[in-house]
């Protein structure tokens, strides 16, 4: 089993789901990703899809946080958070992209399911895929991709919208998605942006040829276009600004969490070379070296600290009634602030594993590697740093031009 | 516009050679390598877009040859006072187009440099050995077989472990060597190599530096045995694998130079590989700065070039600095390599520890400025297509090699302030 226990977390916020589905989970990445992953590498097809359908189908965390009267398991409260959180950890662990998914989904589900604001159309409109035995509910966000405009346009037509985009990024998925979640400007609505579920089988999407990417090899990635995709209105499931505010929060949140279980497989890698390395040749094992035990420390400070600051956000996301909802600015800025440094850490200690195990730790056979381009890959997903700072100093010293 | 060429150099001490190879080189990467580089991640076993790039470079435009004496059909580098900053603006231009193929390419040379530079010429070696790379227009690799199982550090840590790990015995019989061992890694293996030159003991487990020899070991011997390439990360054009010697039996005179001397040129060796070290980032991060320049001033923000964004500048502005600087260093280290008379012999501690600084200067440099470029780009940093990320994932084991970073640490802190123990 992991090292995740190590890492302390705030126990009280974890309950009784949270515990079992970590340990459910921690046994899946190890059966069906990582005693595979040396003879099966990275393969989408013989690795990475077949462990997503044991999760997401057969496990059923696509159902996780559905409503149970559109036939999910009903776990759909804000406290759900803290539910993702512990789950895409422990997902992570197994492998990043396939966690990356998780978390859009999740995001995704938020938008249309929580309690007490269930959109109850929406959900009739997504249940035949996300209550689905055989088909993997894969969520594609398309986002503003420099945090300025939307990348897609939505008109309202009669009993719906119709939704344009030339080569469109989505953060991942594009060409496995089974869902895109456009953030679109609208034209003739009252409000100024809203999220649209778009199929990916709708009329008038076109996915473009695959890219190769340097990391997440679960997302099967490409530009988009949509050209006059008419999508239902009830699959606006995000409308104003705090709606997809609140998705972008989840998914920061998602990241974050991924960030970390990332780390801890880093960590556990590292941690049996230094078990087992020996170096200036004197039977002096590699973690009894001050100057190579102290990078080594970094890379455990980096995993603390980040799981502690993963869990506060989960737990602010997971009390609208103290910290607000999920998708007010305050929020959104602190999301977006723990993404980014747990995103910082997880590069770091990524380096900073790999330098301690020097060949072996470029060499694929190792798997460290790996999460070392899959934690970099998903950084980008949550746009330059540089302009997220605009958001934080606009925020904490109300800067109004930048 | 702009160009790579704006970076600075020290133009007062640069090699003749200079502005002919670098014209050279730069044309052969804009034909031969840069419009298939995005494949060659997927070519690292079997090298089929890799190879004839190889072939133009080294076997036909002949810069295999370079370090040879000119009447063995070399370029005579090794006897002139300028192979640091010819050899730097070489593999600078090479890494530019892809570090992986200047890795390869300056590694040929590396084990000849025991051999082929003053003032420690071994006139005989250099006989035989340069038909290997003269007489040919295909590409001949060389490797230098230091790192083993148990690992590579140590082997390079001379000062604390004196070469006292080090598990490749050669054992004098007659006029023959037999060399048994196994060694891993070693750029230019992974079943490309022609000749290599082997780090071995003649007495395990010794700190004599008697005991330290490097012998030349042709890849076809019998008892040479090449297992296949491992998968890495980047790097796609280095080929590295296992190699074991089942007592192979080499002549006595294809050892180096002899007790003593076998590590002291040694020394020279890794002199070199930091030089070269730095021109791989220097040039890749010259290629990174084509790349982003062409992204910043498309991709727009709020209706302006990205790069007119003030806090986007402030990086672009940071890695710029980076690049001049690292380009400064590597030629001026480059220089000490070529001016012993000035700095002092280039198997000197204080030439090897001053090496070791920059190189890993310049790769932390590097590694952190590639994140932040990539960071810039968003979703695109992460795509071949803009080939930063190629150059991040190429460039993370420039630090990681030759000892890792820690081992430069301990050389440096050694040297300057004389610690003992470390
Ligand atoms: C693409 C590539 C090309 C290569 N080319 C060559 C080549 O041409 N020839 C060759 O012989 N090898 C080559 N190598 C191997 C490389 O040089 C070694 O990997 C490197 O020297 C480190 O050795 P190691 O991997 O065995 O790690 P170890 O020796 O186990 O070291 C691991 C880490 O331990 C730490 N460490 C080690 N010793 C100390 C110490 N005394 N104090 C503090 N910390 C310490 C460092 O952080 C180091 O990074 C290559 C490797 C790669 C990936």
């Amino acid at each position: 089993m992991g090292d995740s226990k190590l890492f302390p977390h705030p126990r009280e916020w974890a309950g009784e789901l949270e515990s079992s589905l970590a340990e459910t989970l921690e046994r899946w990445a190890e059966s069906e990703l990582m005693a595979k992953r040396l003879e099966l590498k990275e393969s989408y097809a013989d690795l990475l899809e077949p462990a997503m359908r044991k999760l997401f189908l057969e496990i059923g965390l696509q159902r996780l946080l559905w409503p149970e009267e559109h036939g999910g398991d009903g776990h759909n409260r804000p406290s759900a958070a803290l539910t993702a959180a512990s789950a895409l950890e422990q997902v992570a662990r197994g492998d990043v992209g396939i966690a990356f998914a998780l978390a859009c989904l999740f995001a995704l589900q938020q938008s249309v399911a929580m309690e007490g604001s269930v959109k109850s159309e929406a959900c009739e409109e997504l249940s035949p895929l996300i209550g689905s035995n055989d088909k993997l509910a894969l969520v594609a966000p398309v986002l503003p991709l420099f945090r300025e405009r939307p990348q897609a346009t939505a008109k309202a037509v009669r009993g719906g919208w119709s939704v344009e985009a030339v080569g469109a990024r989505p953060a991942a998925f594009g060409g496995n998605a089974s869902l895109f979640a456009v953030l679109c400007s609208l034209e003739g609505s009252d409000h100024e942006m809203g999220i649209l579920a778009v199929p990916a089988e709708a009329k008038g999407v076109e996915k473009g040829d695959p890219l190769k990417r340097t990391g997440l090899a679960a997302d099967v990635h490409c530009p988009v276009s949509f050209s006059r995709v008419r999508v239902p209105e009830a699959l606006a499931v995000a409308l104003g600004p705090e709606e997809c505010r609140a998705f972008a929060a989840w998914l920061f949140l998602g990241i974050s969490a991924c960030c970390v279980g990332a780390m801890f497989s880093a960590f556990e890698i590292l941690r049996e070379w230094g078990d087992n390395r020996v170096i200036k040749g004197r039977d002096n094992v590699f973690k009894e070296n001050p100057l190579t035990a102290s990078v080594m420390a970094e890379v455990a400070k980096e995993v603390s600290l980040s799981r502690i600051l993963t869990w506060n956000l989960a737990r602010m996301i997971s009390l609208p009634e103290v910290y607000g909802p999920a998708g007010s600015e305050d929020n959104l800025v602190t999301a977006l602030m723990i993404a980014h440094q747990v995103a910082q850490s997880a590069e770091r200690a990524t380096h900073q594993a790999m330098e301690m195990m020097a060949s072996a730790g470029y060499a694929k056979e190792w798997n460290l590697e790996r999460y070392w381009r899959d934690v970099k890959t998903l950084q980008l997903a949550l746009g330059p740093y540089e302009l997220a700072k605009m958001d934080v100093s606009r925020r904490f010293y109300r800067a109004v031009t930048l | 516009m702009r160009t790579i060429d704006d970076f600075t150099r020290p133009l007062e001490y640069l090699s003749p050679l200079d502005d002919p190879l670098g014209k050279i080189v730069r044309e052969w990467a804009e034909e031969h390598v840069i419009p298939y580089r995005r494949s060659f991640d997927e070519d690292w076993k079997d090298h089929e877009l890799i190879e004839p790039a190889f072939k133009v470079l080294m076997g036909e435009l002949g810069l295999q040859r370079v370090l040879f004496p000119e009447d063995l059909g070399g370029w005579g580098l090794g006897h002139s006072n300028y192979a640091g900053t010819a050899s730097y603006r070489l593999m600078e231009e090479v890494a530019r187009a892809d570090s992986g193929m200047a890795v390869a390419f300056g590694v040929v040379f590396w084990p000849l440099v025991m051999i082929c530079m003053e003032p420690h010429v071994n006139r005989t070696l250099c006989e035989e050995f340069a038909p290997i790379f003269c007489n040919t227009t295909e590409p001949r690799f060389a490797a230098n077989a230091m790192t083993e199982p148990q690992g590579g550090a140590d082997i390079e840590n001379f000062e604390i472990v004196k070469g006292s790990t080090i598990r490749t015995t050669a054992v004098l019989d007659g006029d023959e060597w037999v060399i048994n061992g196994h060694k891993l890694w070693p750029t230019n293996s992974g079943g490309v190599c022609n000749l290599f030159g082997v780090v071995c003991t003649t007495n395990p487990g010794s700190e004599d530096p008697n005991d330290f020899a490097f012998i030349f070991v042709p890849a076809d011997t019998p008892g040479v045995t090449q297992g296949p390439p491992y998968e890495k990360a980047g790097m796609a054009a280095d080929k590295n694998g296992d190699i074991w010697f089942e007592n192979v039996r080499v002549p006595a005179h294809y050892r180096a130079h002899g007790p003593g001397l076998d590590l002291l040129y040694f020394k020279e060796v890794i002199t070199f590989g930091n030089m070269g070290s730095i021109a791989f980032v220097g040039g890749a991060m010259m290629n990174v700065y084509e790349r982003l320049y062409q992204f910043v001033s498309e991709e727009t923000y709020r209706g302006r070039p990205l790069k007119e964004h003030d806090a986007v500048a402030g990086v672009l502005a940071d890695i710029a600095r980076d690049i001049d600087i690292i380009r400064i260093v590597g030629y001026q280290y480059a220089r000490m390599i070529d001016r012993p008379d000035l700095y002092g012999p280039r198997w000197d501690d204080e030439m090897v520890a001053k090496g070791r600084a920059y190189k890993y200067w310049a790769c932390d440099r590097a590694i952190e400025d590639l994140g932040k470029a990539m960071n810039l780009m968003s979703t695109y940093g992460a795509d071949r297509d803009w080939d930063v990320e190629k150059h991040w994932r190429d460039l993370k084991i420039v630090q990681l090699w030759m000892g890792g970073k820690q081992l430069c640490q301990a050389e440096v802190a050694r040297w300057f302030f004389e610690c003992e123990t470390l």
